[in-house]
């Protein structure tokens, strides 16, 4: 045995100097830097074969919706008739190849990346959206739909399993923003736990959030930017350097309600968040990407999954990346991401979702068309604003 | 146990343990596997790299990939459509003012096997035609790269400058272009502009692919989407050597009306995407709409034809062609944009004995892939056109049982 203790002594004696050694660099490199005050940041790695592939030759649309269930399960949406007829050759008449189906709208997966669930379009009792956008499991595991169609005025709700359970507004009967009954091509929904209240980006063709009560969908208060009543005036197209708008340009693209009771909109064209407490009170805003032009910067916002939920995770489809905030002070600390079809990277990211491990999972529109898995990796200290795609530290460049 | 199993067991040379785990397992599978231990069908074998290549500096991105090559040195090369293959949304960088990410990459990019990008060119300039729509791209021994013009004359142009901007009005592509691999124009064949017929000797109409032949200086072009021919240059002068259509007829341009899987196979190419030149001087033609590869000799005698997905409409299944990387080149793998997979045959025959990929935008999955090389060691590399706008490499394993629709995650 006496060879093993010596390699094993060496073994330490080496573990031990390579410790001295890493210990007085990491001394020598962040001592200074942390002087300065090392700003750390959640950290995450792009899982490149997540999920797994869809049976069936299925294949995704425009992927305009994700979000986390209670067992960490997630759910997408997506549009199967935004396939081209290249992408569906199996769906045309007659069939023009033998790839691919348009899968169906709802696409439930399981954390290994396992499709575990399918459903979603027209049926008897209520009106599937012209175009289906945006997608929540609520406290209670209901799943509500919105829809951003040129007549979509409703929003809809479903147990996991499909079954249809209440729809909030009527296709075609959109009032503008004040309307009581009706939505104007509603982009996602928020349930909040405490209050049993929805919480409606609303959206398209309104100007406005709506809170109604999540289990009869009564109106109960609605507010524009600011906290201002709403109005459909035309703004013109957002100008970077002129005064903020007064009120939200199209689309409301999100509103999000943190666990210390603010809610937090996202003013997508704008390219800004705007805080309010839950009775529509203005708390402030912040604007992200400023210069943003076109479909603008601000299109979805995640919490981190701690207590505090220190952090958001912001979704912006024109610059191809997912910002890190400080949820505090709103201020960007770092960013992952880039345009392209590689893993880590985006085209139209529009939705992002995070689950009880601190997971992202993102999904992108346009020719995107992708739900993607980012690793939590715990908080590292910033070393870069623009991290580019997050790939495992042996690949990268 | 059935009679035919048992006298089976024997032969299989099995433990009778395992046998039990063969017998629980359905019928049918067992008479697969018991087939597959008698005549074992042994084909390559790929996983997809997710990973390679590395991510683009400076925000690039690419657009339509329509062709992949690799040289001697191993390096990965690419051309792909730039700007005019992206939408606004992509390439927000280059609006006036700008209006987000990113940046159209230039149009030839050169990959190292590690997934590095070494070099990058392209684009219009003095003395030759730069394809509006690019098609094919072939490295040399010489290093010298030659790309395929493919497009029809554009109605407008879309969108702001950048790689792979067109100006309105500008000429239909009807010619190849031969450069060094550092992008310096050395030659070209046929001219912008001036397309010409089936019977051309100088002029071009809308070239897919090209390849040289390197022992005899010759240069093939697969011409085209709008000819019906393969045509041979000198590759040093561009002079014209011969030309053939399908079967070695002579092609002509009588109308073939639509693809029908149901009809005799038609005496003329559909859409000519590829000429490849296995080692042992076969030359394997793509007939893209066709469905079909066909194998000629090199002085454009007809050896025989195979279809491949015959029922495949659209845009058909046979897109480009690669010869598998050992010394007698037993494996074709024919990229099918249509199926969105890629199939392998084994040359000898041109049957199909295995497929790999499926439709979709994650890695191994196709959308359009349209264009396929392999490296030296074995691995695949594949060029996405349409939306797919990718490069992916499938890391070769060996050989194995072969598998229909094979994961190669």
């Amino acid at each position: 045995m006496k060879w093993k203790r010596d390699i094993s002594v060496g073994a330490s004696f080496i573990v031990v100097a390579v410790a001295l050694a890493v210990g007085q660099k990491l001394v020598a490199k962040t001592t200074p830097a942390q002087a300065a005050g090392v700003v750390m940041a959640p950290k995450f790695e792009v899982d490149p074969l997540w999920p797994k592939p869809l049976p069936n030759h299925w294949y995704q649309g425009m992927t305009i919706g994700v979000s986390v269930d209670d067992k960490d399960n997630v759910w997408i949406v997506h549009r199967p008739d935004t396939l081209s007829a290249s992408e569906a050759a199996a769906a045309q008449n007659p069939a023009t190849g033998t790839c691919c189906a348009k899968a169906p709208p709802v696409l439930e997966f399981d954390p290994e990346g396992n499709l575990i669930g399918h459903w979603g379009g027209p049926g008897p009792g209520y009106q599937w959206p012209e175009s289906n956008h945006g997608i929540t499991i609520d406290y209670k595991g209901n799943v509500w739909i919105g829809g951003n169609g040129q007549n979509d005025a409703q929003i809809l709700k479903f147990t996991q399993d499909g079954k249809f359970l209440a729809q909030y507004g009527r296709e075609g009967k959109n009032g503008g923003s004040n309307d009581t009954e009706n939505f104007g091509r509603a982009a996602k929904i928020f349930v909040d736990p405490k209050a049993n209240e929805a919480y409606i980006a609303d959206g398209y063709l309104n100007h406005r959030v709506v809170v109604i009560d999540a289990d009869t969908g009564q109106f109960k208060r609605y507010w524009g930017a600011y906290g201002h009543k709403p109005d459909d005036a035309n703004l013109g197209r957002y100008n970077p350097d002129a005064p903020p708008a007064p009120q939200f340009r199209n689309p409301v693209h999100c509103a999000e309600l943190s666990h210390d009771q603010l809610l937090y909109v996202c003013d997508r064209v704008n390219d800004r968040i705007q805080v309010f407490r839950p009775d529509g009170t203005f708390v402030k805003e912040q604007f992200i990407a400023k210069r943003s032009l076109a479909d603008g910067s601000v299109w979805d916002i995640a919490f981190s999954k701690d207590p505090e939920q220190k952090y958001i995770y912001l979704a912006d489809g024109r610059n191809q990346k997912v910002y890190i905030l400080l949820r505090d002070t709103l201020e960007i600390l770092t960013s992952f991401g880039d345009g392209g079809r590689q893993p880590g990277e985006f085209f139209g990211v529009h939705s992002i979702a995070t689950d009880s491990k601190g997971n992202i999972y993102t999904t992108e529109t346009y020719e995107g068309r992708r739900v993607q898995k980012f690793v939590y990796e715990g908080l590292a200290p910033v070393t870069k604003l623009d991290q580019g795609p997050p790939w495992p530290a042996s690949t990268t460049r | 146990m059935s009679d035919r199993t048992r006298a089976l067991a024997p032969r299989m040379g099995v433990a009778f343990s395992t046998l039990l785990v063969v017998l629980a397992v359905a019928g049918n599978a067992l008479e697969r596997s018991v087939a597959q231990a008698k005549n074992p069908v042994q084909a390559p074998k790929f996983q997809v790299d997710p990973l390679w290549p590395k991510p683009l500096p400076n925000h690039w991105v690419l657009g339509s990939v329509t062709g992949v090559a690799v040289d001697s040195d191993d390096h990965i090369w690419i051309v792909h459509r730039g700007a005019d293959s992206l939408s606004v949304l992509e390439k927000g960088a280059i609006q006036d003012p700008p209006t987000g990410c990113c940046v159209p990459a230039p149009q030839v990019l050169e990959f190292d096997r590690a997934g590095n990008l070494i070099g990058h060119w392209g684009g219009q300039g003095s003395g030759f035609d730069w394809p509006h729509s690019t098609g094919g791209i072939f490295v040399g021994p010489n290093e010298n790269v030659w790309i395929a013009a493919a497009g029809l004359a554009p109605a407008t142009a879309r969108g702001p400058g950048g790689p792979g901007a067109v100006q309105p009005n500008a000429p239909q592509d009807a010619q190849v272009v031969e450069f060094s691999g550092t992008g310096q124009f050395v030659l070209e064949i046929g001219q912008a502009g001036k397309p010409g017929g089936n019977d051309s000797t100088t002029g071009l109409d809308r070239p897919a692919g090209v390849s040289v032949d390197a022992g005899a200086k010759e240069v093939y072009v697969a011409d085209g989407l709008g000819n019906r021919r393969v045509v041979v240059f000198d590759a040093a002068t561009g002079a014209y050597k011969r030309h053939w259509g399908a079967y070695g007829g002579k092609p002509d341009d009588s109308p073939l009306g639509v693809y029908d899987p149901g009809r005799a196979p038609s005496q003329q190419f559909r859409e000519v995407t590829c000429a490849k030149i296995a080692k042992d001087g076969l030359v394997y033609v793509c007939d893209r709409q066709g469905n079909r590869i066909q194998v000629f000799h090199k002085d454009g005698k007809f050896v025989k034809e195979t279809v491949v997905s015959k029922a495949t409409l659209g845009d058909g299944s046979v897109w480009d062609i690669a010869f598998s990387s050992d010394p007698r080149q037993r494996f074709l793998y024919v990229a099918d944009g249509q199926n969105k997979k890629v199939w392998i045959l084994d040359r000898s025959t041109l049957d199909v004995i295995s497929s790999f990929g499926d439709g979709g935008r994650y890695p191994g999955l196709f959308y359009g892939v349209g264009s396929i090389a392999v490296d030296s060691a074995g691995n695949v590399y594949t060029g996405e056109t349409y939306e797919g706008k990718r490069v992916q490499k499938f890391a070769y394993q060996g050989l194995a049982a072969a598998g229909q629709n094979g994961s190669t995650r």
